[in-house]
């Protein structure tokens, strides 16, 4: 009886999650900011062992999504009032993703249907996001939606339809991860989907983690910890550079 | 960001400030918010950068006695008054997203009607000479208005040869530090001409004592921004002093070259330029009318 539990337990357990052979890796999981950080640019590796998806025998499709961390993000509306254009109308988005990249190996209307991405919430029009509004947490004005999306695409904060993956073997794949100077810090979540024929046969996930190193870790963590003593700091600095400048000026 | 962008921008500032000896906020603010930088971190970071050029600039005016200290604490009380305010109003404002509309129209308001007057009176001072008409001097007592010296509270200040009630220069004091906590400038530009007009000091001590106490007023003002808003960039701040100290040195060659007047209309001009430059930004439809901050950033909401 137990040992028939066991064997059910495999044999469903395989089934339900789909436990395929996929992996990947980064070529680089810590990203570390510095004063000069200008962006970077990570390969993901992946491979398919066989299995219920039989690279030799179809085709799949891989499309790759990174999200960075979560943050409160607030969305202004400029209006004319009476001369001049002022913010008049905001929303709140209380957890926007801070990066938020699309890769495909296609364009996804030819790898599946609507339907499927938007139950897997994949890509920026099922990309799931409330917003609070008058009725609480609802779905936002179309508008605000895509401004975030529009500017933090401006940005090369979010990314689709630019990010190409590529089958480099038999099942073998890889894409690259573009990271912008201006990105976030915090876990970033990497999930790669292999489609075949329109449907999800294999999913997983890796974690990325961006941290401001070095100088920028010690300035970030004391003005924001000990901002009385930064803002001392600031002025004991100015007071001797400008000292010195002032000084060597005369020379 | 990119350091030399970062250093060029303070040289070419510092060139200017050089030339017309004037401090730089009110060109290094906007343009850095032109290339990116939050309005927010603009401001603060220029506040410190200022103090920095301050000192530099105070030293040689000390050297030479062109510093009334005690006129320079009763200025400096009155501003961290107003600092202290105006970083209050900044935080309030940024919450609400409405600190960049009024940075902008400070600027506009302010550079608008500095920049104008200069204007004209350096055009009128070119007009003049032009002409060989030869203006009649008017002496201090003259220019002196009677309602100033009907004022409480009088104290005499030995330096600038002032007998004047403590009312106006704490007064004064405070409106420029209003202005530099939301513009992120020393305000040398309201400073000066409200030292020679409304207050009557002598023009030997009017530069020296102005940069007396805008170095202790945009001190205050960084360490306010700092506690409120984590706004300051102490780095950024050296990096633009780095450049506007090379620049400065050239500036001061350039500025010695041109005459007085010539000087004057070129910085109204280039006054004027930030100002149209500002105003057009609030008057035009943006291309963009969306916006996209961090809301942690303006302390929750």
């Amino acid at each position: 009886m137990r040992a028939l539990c066991m064997m059910l337990l495999i044999v469903f357990g395989a089934n339900l999650a789909p436990a395929y052979a996929l992996v990947t890796d980064l070529s680089n999981k810590r990203i570390e900011i510095r004063y000069s950080f200008n962006g970077a640019d990570l390969i993901l590796f992946g491979a398919i062992g066989s299995s219920a998806v039989d690279p030799t025998r179809d085709d799949f499709d891989v499309v790759i999504v990174v999200r960075g961390p979560e943050a409160a993000t607030v969305v202004r509306q400029k209006e004319k009032v009476g001369l001049i254009w002022i913010n008049n109308q905001e929303l709140l988005f209380p957890s926007a993703p801070g990066y938020y990249a699309v890769a495909a190996s296609r364009p996804l209307s030819e790898i599946a249907t609507k339907p499927v991405f938007e139950s897997y919430g994949i890509g920026f029009d099922y990309l799931p996001l409330l917003a609070h509004t008058e009725r609480g947490l609802a779905e936002p004005k179309a508008g605000f939606r895509k401004a975030l999306f529009r500017l933090q695409s401006a940005q090369g904060l979010y990314r689709q339809e630019q990010d190409d993956v590529t089958h480099v073997g038999e099942g073998l794949f890889k894409t690259d991860i573009r990271l912008p100077a201006n990105v976030p810090v915090g876990d970033f979540i990497v999930e790669t989907f292999i489609f075949q024929k329109g449907t999800i046969k294999a999913r997983n996930r890796i974690m990325l983690n961006v941290d401001k190193e070095g100088f920028e870790r010690a300035a970030y963590d004391y003005a924001h910890d000990y901002p009385f003593w930064y803002g001392i700091t600031a002025v004991l600095v100015a007071l001797s550079a400008g000292w010195l400048a002032g000084v060597l000026g005369k020379k | 960001m990119n350091i030399f962008l970062v250093i060029g921008m303070g040289a070419v500032v510092g060139f200017l400030s050089g030339m017309f000896g004037v401090g730089g906020g009110f060109l290094m603010t906007p343009l850095l918010i032109f290339i990116g930088v939050p309005p927010a971190v603009a401001v603060a970071t220029e506040s410190n950068e200022i103090t920095a050029a301050s000192v530099s600039g105070v030293l040689a005016h000390w050297r030479r006695q062109g510093v009334d200290v005690k006129m320079g604490v009763v200025l400096i009380i009155g501003g961290a008054v107003g600092s202290f305010f105006g970083a209050q109003l900044f935080t309030y404002l940024r919450a609400l997203g409405q600190v960049d509309l009024m940075i902008s129209l400070a600027y506009v308001l302010f550079l608008g009607s500095v920049g104008g007057l200069m204007f004209w009176e350096s055009v009128r001072a070119m007009i003049r000479q032009y002409k060989g008409i030869v203006p009649v001097p008017r002496s201090r007592e003259e220019r002196h208005k009677a309602w100033i010296h009907a004022l409480p509270l009088k104290m005499r200040f030995r330096k600038s040869r002032l007998y004047i009630s403590v009312l106006l220069p704490l007064s004064i004091g405070m409106f420029v530090g209003v202005l530099s906590a939301i513009m992120g400038v020393g305000g040398g530009f309201i400073m000066v001409p409200a030292m020679i007009y409304l207050l009557g000091m002598p023009t030997n001590v009017v530069i020296g004592t102005s940069l007396f106490q805008i170095i202790f007023v945009t001190a205050l003002t960084t360490i306010f921004h700092s506690v409120n808003t984590q706004t300051v960039d102490i780095f950024l701040a050296v990096l633009l002093l780095f450049g506007a100290v090379i620049g400065a040195q050239f500036g001061a060659g350039m500025g010695l070259k041109l005459k007085a007047e010539q000087l004057r209309a070129l910085l109204a001009a280039l006054v004027l330029v930030v100002c149209v430059k500002m105003a057009l930004g609030l008057v035009l439809e943006p291309v963009e009318l969306y916006s996209v901050t961090d809301a942690v950033a303006v302390g929750g909401h």
